[in-house]
């Protein structure tokens, strides 16, 4: 039956565990935060997702396996958009994965389809993000650092979280607390954020939208986090994140002509 | 069953529970006064990278006395700050305030009556003062513009840095709360100007004192935010603020701290009405500490655009009108005559915040969100059927009574935190008529149950360890199954 040999080739797929991290992160937010009514928009997302993937499953004779990076995007889309009309969870998940079959380059998808999905439907005016929705509680906090790790590690895109991270942790120490001189909690604040530890672990991480070269990737998680310093602090632009990822996205073919690397596989 | 709806509304009575000073200024004291200001209330318009703010702040104290210094992030123009009727504030209070809505049994053994009544208790008073100083010296200090407005002088002011600030408004007469500085830098830094308020004696002491106008600012930044953290500088307690905002899209969400539905459309006991402010100042104490005093709690938030017939529902007050709107500093809608009032889209939501130092280290940062879905904070209450019960309807009647009346108590203690050892009889006069019509004797004590608070650590902690094995599990049988199958 459930042999440790079932236990650890399940672990092999990165892609499993991300899927059980996110989704217990979402139905922590279910249960913990409230969201219990936006389940309906949960569920179009999945619906439009999972058929748009696989239409192109059957179309392109992929392997099965590739539901699950559907089932990642859609569980993407979840966490972090939130929309008027439940019935647009539809077009996000359409757009999000629509988009990854159809603008490639060099055989890789360019943008990151969840972040696709949610820029789309911001700019629509038909969708927003919460950034403070996790609130500021430690716990959760941890949890979502944490498992973040694990997955990143497993993925081999440590790198780009955590350049992304310790840039965006030193620009905005130096402008709060050197520059501008508030007290430390003012600053660690910022940083108590589910939001923020959900892109920088779960979404820019994605091995197919990021450079496949290490010296890129640090490169490239290092100049996404001073863009989205600087549209979030001087352009007070809350979404930017969102921005910089789509923005930088169009610039990991050039990285990739530069720093040449083999593409990534997920097994 | 059928029922009928009475309907209470109970603007928050806020002022003796809630502790407070102003929102985003310090009040400045000349020489040592004693100063007190309770809870405060703001009127948000934001369009664009328009703001328009309000400010209401109740000041009880002598008004010689006092100055307000609000960091904004413009230089104001003349046409830009206008004292409004404080009347305001109470109409928008009035209309978005938790509410408590009452439902009348039928009886089930009689013939039906319609009747409809309302009921309306009131909230918060305001004022507001201020006094400030004169004199120009070199502190780095710059009076970019000074104006008279209403009753007040307002002295627009750029700085270089905090220690001059501090000491032209010292040398000007005023005495600093000791943490002022720790937060006059980070704003200069930040380019933010101060604007200065005082009151104008002569003007004051013209006319006979009835509390002073709110001061409406207005400008233009990509800045959406409260400035919370000046205000904090000299208090050690928690000061409430609620929040009216309108905006033309949808709800107004805070984007540094999360933004929390109060508890709602919950049945509470009979006796709360009596004492729904103190109910409802409880349950808001109660959802404060389940948030770990952090968050900002939304009360109200309702689709006011003139297409959208449905206004309020119930209404505690009449709709706002093109009046009201054009006080708070709505500026895109139009005037009509006829029903409605006024055209253009509209949105208002209210929030209120609970705000420490301790545990709001930011000031409030806020965005408009496409979010029109309404929500409103409301609780009920069941009133019984009284006289004959001697129909054969009244066994299954009673019994859905000593049910609900049990559940109402239980929600009382979950929501205020009420201790409901003391209200056995709020159930016991209806088991016992329970059990004559049944023909029981048996003396059945009401055991309450026990109430679970979802939010406990301890349940987290469950909650987690569920979905790990809940979802793992099944995940390695489909897997091992999807593989099989593919082979």
């Amino acid at each position: 039956m459930l042999s440790k040999n079932t236990f650890s080739n399940a672990l092999k797929d990165p892609r499993n565990i991300q899927i059980l991290w996110l989704s217990s992160f979402l139905l922590t937010g279910i249960i913990c935060l409230d969201w219990l009514a936006n389940v309906s928009y949960y569920f179009f997302v999945f619906i439009s997702a999972l058929s748009v993937q696989i239409l192109f499953i059957r179309v392109n004779h992929l392997p099965w396996s590739a539901l699950k990076s559907a089932v990642i995007t859609s569980l993407g889309l979840c966490l972090l958009l939130k929309v008027n009309q439940p019935i647009f969870g539809l077009l996000a998940g359409a757009v999000a994965i629509g988009a990854k079959f159809l603008v490639r380059l060099n055989s890789k998808h360019i943008f990151n389809p969840a972040n696709l999905g949610i820029l789309v439907l911001v700019l629509l005016g038909e969708g927003w993000i919460s950034p403070g929705q996790w609130g500021n509680e430690g716990l959760i906090v941890v949890f979502i650092a944490i498992c973040g790790l694990l997955v990143t590690m497993k993925v081999g895109r440590l790198d780009t979280g955590l350049s992304f991270l310790t840039v965006l942790l030193i620009a905005e120490f130096l402008r709060t607390v050197v520059y501008q001189g508030w007290p430390m909690d003012h600053f660690l604040h910022t940083f108590s954020s589910g939001t923020i530890f959900l892109f920088a672990f779960f979404m820019i991480t994605d091995p197919m939208t990021s450079p496949n070269s290490r010296k890129a990737r640090l490169i490239w998680g290092a100049f996404l986090a001073l863009t989205s310093f600087w549209l979030s602090s001087f352009m007070q632009l809350y979404t930017a994140p969102i921005w910089a990822l789509f923005i930088w996205s169009l610039f990991t073919p050039i990285f990739d002509k530069i720093f040449i690397q083999p593409k990534f596989k997920w097994i | 069953m059928d029922m009928k709806i009475r309907f209470v509304s109970i603007a928050v009575l806020l002022l003796s529970t809630f502790q407070s000073q102003s929102f985003c200024g310090f009040f400045v004291a000349k020489a040592g006064a004693n100063l007190y200001n309770k809870s405060s209330q703001v009127i948000l318009v934001r369009d664009g990278d328009r703001t328009i703010v309000t400010m209401s702040n109740d000041f009880k104290g002598d008004v010689r006395d006092f100055a307000m210094v609000i960091p904004v992030p413009t230089v104001l123009k003349e046409q830009d700050i206008r004292v409004v009727d404080p009347t305001i504030f109470q109409r928008i209070d009035d209309h978005t305030a938790p509410r408590l809505a009452e439902y009348y049994d039928n009886n089930p053994c009689a013939p039906v009556i319609q009747y409809e009544t309302m009921l309306m208790k009131n909230s918060m008073v305001l004022e507001s003062s201020v006094s400030l100083m004169e004199d120009e010296a070199d502190y780095g200090v710059k009076i970019e513009a000074q104006y008279q407005i209403g009753e007040y002088d307002i002295l627009i002011l750029s700085a270089t840095e905090s220690n001059g600030l501090k000491t032209w408004l010292v040398k000007n007469g005023y005495s600093l709360p000791p943490k002022a500085e720790e937060v006059l830098d980070p704003y200069i830094k930040n380019d933010m100007k101060f604007f200065v308020v005082k009151l104008n004696l002569e003007k004051q002491l013209d006319s006979e004192f009835e509390g002073l106008s709110p001061i409406q600012i207005s400008y233009e930044s990509s800045k959406f935010m409260l400035p919370i953290r000046l205000g904090m500088a000299n208090a050690e307690e928690a000061q409430d603020l609620t929040i009216y905002a309108f905006t033309r899209t949808g709800r107004v969400e805070c984007t540094n701290y999360r933004t929390i539905e109060m508890p709602s459309n919950r049945e509470i006991p009979e006796f709360a009405e009596a004492h729904f402010d103190k109910f409802y100042v409880d349950v808001f104490e109660k959802q404060y500490k389940i948030e770990n005093r952090r968050g900002v709690f939304l009360e109200y938030a309702w689709d006011l655009s003139a297409t959208q017939p449905v206004k309020c529902d119930p209404c505690p007050t009449p709709p706002l009108v093109y009046d009201d709107l054009n006080k708070s500093g709505v500026g895109w809608v139009a005037q009509q005559s006829g029903w409605g009032d006024y055209s253009g889209q509209l949105f208002i939501t209210r929030l209120h915040v609970r705000y420490d130092r301790e545990n709001f280290p930011q000031d409030l940062r806020f965005q408009t969100t496409p979010n029109r879905t309404h929500f409103q904070c409301r609780y009920i209450i069941n009133h019984p059927a009284s006289g004959d019960l001697s129909c054969d309807g009244a066994i299954e009647y009673l019994e859905s009574v000593v049910d609900r009346r049990k559940k109402e108590l239980e929600e009382v203690e979950l929501l205020a935190g009420w201790n409901i050892s003391g209200y056995t009889n709020y159930v016991a006069p209806y088991e016992k008529q329970l059990r004559l019509k049944k023909g029981e004797d048996s003396k059945k004590g009401s055991v309450l149950p026990i109430g679970f608070d979802p939010k406990s650590p301890k349940f987290l902690l469950y909650i987690f360890l569920f979905m790990l094995i809940g979802l793992s599990v099944p995940w390695l049988f489909v897997r091992r199954l999807m593989k099989q199958y593919l082979k």
